[in-house]
């Protein structure tokens, strides 16, 4: 049985090969990947991060008109306060009205988790419906009805028998993975089971009626169709980044829609509309992607992150290589590449030489790694959050450009504050949550990805060139910060390896 | 209980977290699967004014990370890994475990673990916080429980001038450190010590020093009440539950039955009041040409936690002269805790409002409309207008759908930045009026 055709999503730790701890060089890593080592490796301490859940939730929040109900005990979902807030601010930069998912908690009892929580589900899937009348329940199962074995499917479905509402189960317990990878499958899952994905007759198209004028309209919406392509965001993805990819594959005569995030059960219903699928990381679709293949015939294309000049053209080439508009992407390219060159030359003798350490996500660090180190910066070495099989293609040319750097697979903050400790780089590009921590270590940052900024295509360049180099304009707030805050570590630590609680 | 929409409160894992990481030289270590501890701290760094993660909270937290192996095998060699480590790695002066659910359900000895390190001479000490026994307001209550009766030592020395503070939450009551540091300025100006625990001025030996107090001052009709009379019972400290004074009228009697009970003398205390509102009327007195000018009188709503319930409508009724309709509470309380609050606001002398225990946003403004019906094209309608909705950011959409002006005061709050700011006593007062009127006035610019 596919795994699109089973109640639960699997984890990547099932699907993939994949892991979150490791240290050496690029060569290592893919070779402890391919032989499966990487799935062994462990801690011998860990600090805490965020489960799959947390991710899942990060998606269901952007969806408009949604609701969402959290099963499990109260303190799971309390982020939503705080994504709610994200997800309104992103409604509002996509021209969306900023109005935020009901949810609720079903709120499991001591009692509920030795009698079952089914009951209680069935009610507030009810309540929702009932009470604020939303197109798509979201319902997220959590580690505790997981445990006790809540039938969560047979609630979702007997309750969708009398909802007007998609009744979506997204199942994330959290303690079947440390790699918060598995939500984007988990919530994709949901989404491919629950939301119809096809256009429906007389609300999205009135149907052709037989004749030529039936078949003439019928030429004209393949045409459109096979000029369409969806292009597959993320949370860390923001309207900038959509934008300017959608600019470019403008220029090329095609016709572009963005999934999953903020869109709407109205919009999912013509994901199969498309010519192909693009996405736009290497490790957050192919789950959805090859279903949509499987399902739909729609070709995919995953080919790696646009940013830097050589990856976006690489990325522009390959989807225009699917319509057969190699050389307008080159030429496209060329002149985009001509105009950015030109506009980011003040910048880059105020960066060449610096030396620069990056982290989080496996495909944007190696990405951009890569594309530093052209630029002529310093790059001493970089740390993925995880890493699985969809990122061999960009390590392998990691290991290329950087054959001698050990880097890392950690998410771990008492690794991260060691490396820099040791290092001492000038800079440091990091993912979101770890910023305050820089700046008590005393350094200057910039954001590995972040909404309100630009990091894709030519535009991203520029932008992401603009940020360094205001970085490094007036470093005193940090100076005066690390003079103050201490840190938990004892001394010994620092003398210690960075990964040396590793275990192989 | 029944579901909840949008849970203002988070587990009891988050409350003890939430505690922890403002307690000086107090390590958490979660025993429970990767994200509980991350995903907490999330809401309790970011939802209360932003007050961020510590010294050793957010992604610094040790953690057991169980997955799939432990549940199935058990998760107490995974603990003890954990600990070791962490004792290796992280400088603190106290440890704590602190369970999530998945552990609870599958019943690891976690005590177990932890007597063979305390047996070692190691401070580590374990604590049961699963979510599914009690919300973040238990934590807290959970947590001061495991330290306070049960990690520290009798002591037969008593210093008869020190006065802990408790019931203030961190987090859950967003201003706490503002709060804590002006009810310690108040206990110190009478001549007393005071131990508040959760402010960066304070070190572990606060903490230590706490069975040797005086007097116990419980700022919570309902939570650490039990917790106190526990604390008496093993340290002989007796303690006094009492409501937050926000504002000169209710600081002035909370310093008078301060004085009263810790022996003060009653020409000293009376000093300290006469100086105190000296300077708050001097601030004050000024703000009254743009208040009443603006016709700043507003009908106000409250929604708050049991702690700030009362305080605030107190405050709204007597020192800005507001006519309070509605205090709604947003905790979710036990009868008998109800009952409680009940009885104490109906001592507190707010002549129109009622009580109300609610929690669920929708709800609230349901609430709200029905009792406080608006004009639906009625010639001649006396509205409740204007109206000022004193509650958490939730409550901001429910004040744009009414009209009524807004300021957050209550958990979450995420549309104002928190730092040492706070609403108890005269200082607090203060603040509390700039705030509200600051909101009014900011639209004029």
């Amino acid at each position: 049985m596919s795994y699109y055709e089973q109640a639960m999503p699997p984890v990547r730790d099932q699907r993939l090969k994949m892991g979150d701890s490791f240290a050496g060089s690029a060569c290592e890593l893919l070779e402890c990947a391919k032989s499966g080592c990487m799935l062994q490796r462990n801690r011998f301490f860990w600090q805490t991060g965020a489960c799959q859940m947390a991710l899942t939730l990060m998606m269901a929040a952007t969806v408009e008109r949604s609701a969402i109900v959290m099963h499990g005990p109260i303190g799971c979902g309390t982020q939503l306060h705080a994504l709610c807030v994200q997800g309104n601010k992103g409604k509002t930069k996509r021209g969306k009205l900023p109005v935020s998912p009901v949810w609720l908690s079903t709120n499991l009892q001591e009692s509920d988790v030795i009698g079952g929580g089914e009951n209680k589900l069935r009610l507030t899937i009810e309540y929702i419906d009932r009470e604020f009348r939303p197109e798509i329940i979201f319902v997220v199962t959590t580690c505790a009805p997981n445990i006790i074995g809540d039938d969560v499917e047979e609630i979702t479905r007997r309750v969708q028998e009398f909802s007007a509402a998609h009744v979506v189960s997204l199942h994330c317990p959290g303690f079947k993975s440390r790699v918060v990878a598995s939500a984007y499958d988990a919530f994709y899952h949901g989404l491919l089971r629950h939301l119809p994905l096809e256009p429906e007759p007389w609300r999205d198209f009135v149907p052709r009626l037989s004749g030529p004028q039936g078949d003439l309209g019928q030429i004209q919406y393949e045409y459109i169709k096979s000029r369409t392509v969806n292009l597959w965001n993320a949370t860390s993805i923001g309207p900038g980044d959509e934008e300017e990819l959608t600019r470019l594959l403008d220029a090329l005569g095609l016709k572009v829609r963005v999934f999953a995030e903020y869109s709407s059960a109205d919009e999912f219903r013509f994901v199969s509309q498309a010519a192909l699928n693009i996405s736009m990381c290497n490790v957050h679709d192919d789950y959805m992607l090859s279903f949509l293949k499987e399902k739909f015939g729609t070709p995919y294309i995953i080919a790696g992150m646009p940013i830097g000049f050589s990856d976006t053209r690489r990325w522009l080439r390959s989807v225009a290589a699917h319509f057969d508009l190699e050389d307008e992407a080159e030429r496209l390219a060329d002149y985009e590449e001509a105009k950015a060159r030109e506009a980011i030359a003040p910048f880059l003798q105020k960066i060449q030489g610096k030396r620069v350490l990056l982290c989080g996500g496996v495909v944007r660090v190696g990405t951009e790694a890569i594309f530093l180190k052209e630029l002529g910066m310093d790059v001493l070495t970089f740390r993925a959050y995880h890493y699985d099989n969809g990122a061999e293609e960009i390590y392998e040319r990691v290991a290329g450009e950087f054959p001698d750097t050990r880097i890392a697979v950690s998410n771990q903050l008492f690794e991260f504050c060691n490396q820099i400790n040791k290092l001492k780089p000038d800079l440091v590009i990091s993912h979101n949550g770890t910023q305050g921590t820089l700046a008590k270590l005393g350094v200057p940052s910039v954001q590995l990805f972040d909404v309100d900024r630009s990091f894709f295509g030519y535009g991203g360049v520029f932008a992401l060139l603009q940020r360094i180099v205001f970085a490094f304009k007036n470093t005193r707030y940090q100076k005066r910060l690390s003079a103050h805050v201490k840190f938990p570590y004892r001394e010994s630590w620092y003398g210690k390896d960075a990964f040396y609680y590793i275990k192989d | 209980m029944t579901f909840v929409e949008r849970p203002r409160s988070a587990c009891a894992l988050a409350g003890a977290l939430s505690a922890i990481s403002a307690l000086p030289g107090v390590i958490p270590i979660v025993h429970t699967s990767m994200g509980c501890g991350g995903n907490l701290s999330g809401m309790n760094s970011f939802g209360a004014g932003y007050w961020g993660a510590g010294y050793c909270g957010g992604g610094s937290i040790p953690t057991s990370a169980i997955t799939e192996t432990e549940i199935v095998f058990g998760g107490n060699e995974r603990l003890r890994e954990e600990i070791e480590s962490t004792l290796e790695l992280i400088d603190g002066q106290l440890y704590v475990v602190v369970t999530g659910c998945m552990t609870e359900m599958i019943g690891d000895d976690t005590r177990g673990v932890t007597n063979d390190f305390t047996d070692d001479g190691k401070p580590v000490i374990a604590l049961s916080t699963p979510s599914f026994k009690g919300d973040s307001y238990s934590g807290y209550e959970i947590l001061l429980n495991g330290i306070f009766n049960g990690y520290l030592q009798k002591t037969e020395k008593k210093n008869p001038k020190l006065i802990n503070v408790f019931g203030i939450i961190p987090a859950y009551d967003p201003f706490f450190r503002g709060d804590l540091e002006e009810i310690a300025r108040l206990i110190r100006g009478l001549g007393l010590e005071a131990n508040t625990f959760f402010t960066p001025d304070q070190t572990f030996e606060n903490v230590k020093s706490a069975p040797s107090a005086a007097l116990n001052i419980v700022f919570s009709r309902v939570w650490g009440t039990a917790f106190a009379g526990e604390f008496e019972k093993r340290h002989g400290t007796p303690y006094w539950v009492t409501d937050l004074p926000v504002g000169p009228e209710a600081t002035d009697a909370f310093l008078t039955e301060l004085a009263e009970r810790a022996k003060v003398p009653k020409r000293r205390v009376k000093a300290v009041i006469d100086r105190e509102n000296e300077i708050y009327y001097g601030y004050f007195e000024r703000t009254a040409d743009v208040f009443c000018d603006s016709d700043f009188k507003y009908y106000a709503v409250t929604v708050t936690n049991s702690n700030y319930a009362i305080p605030l409508a107190r405050y709204a009724q007597n020192e800005l002269g507001w006519v309070v309709l509605d205090a709604f509470v947003t905790d979710l309380l036990h009868d008998h805790q109800k009952d409680t609050l009940l009885s104490a606001f109906g001592e507190s002398g707010i002549d129109e409002a009622g009580l109300l225990f609610e929690t669920d946003t929708s709800a609230i403004a349901r609430s709200i409309t029905r009792r406080r019906p608006e004009n639906r094209g009625e010639r001649y309608f006396d509205a409740y207008s204007p109206l000022f909705i004193l509650g958490s950011s939730l409550e901001k959409v429910t004040a744009q759908k009414r009209g009524a002006a807004q300021l957050s005061v209550s958990f979450p709050a995420f549309n104002r930045m928190i730092v040492d700011r706070g609403y108890a006593g005269y200082r607090g007062g203060l603040h509390l009026f700039e705030d509200i009127v600051g909101s009014l006035v900011f639209p004029k610019g």
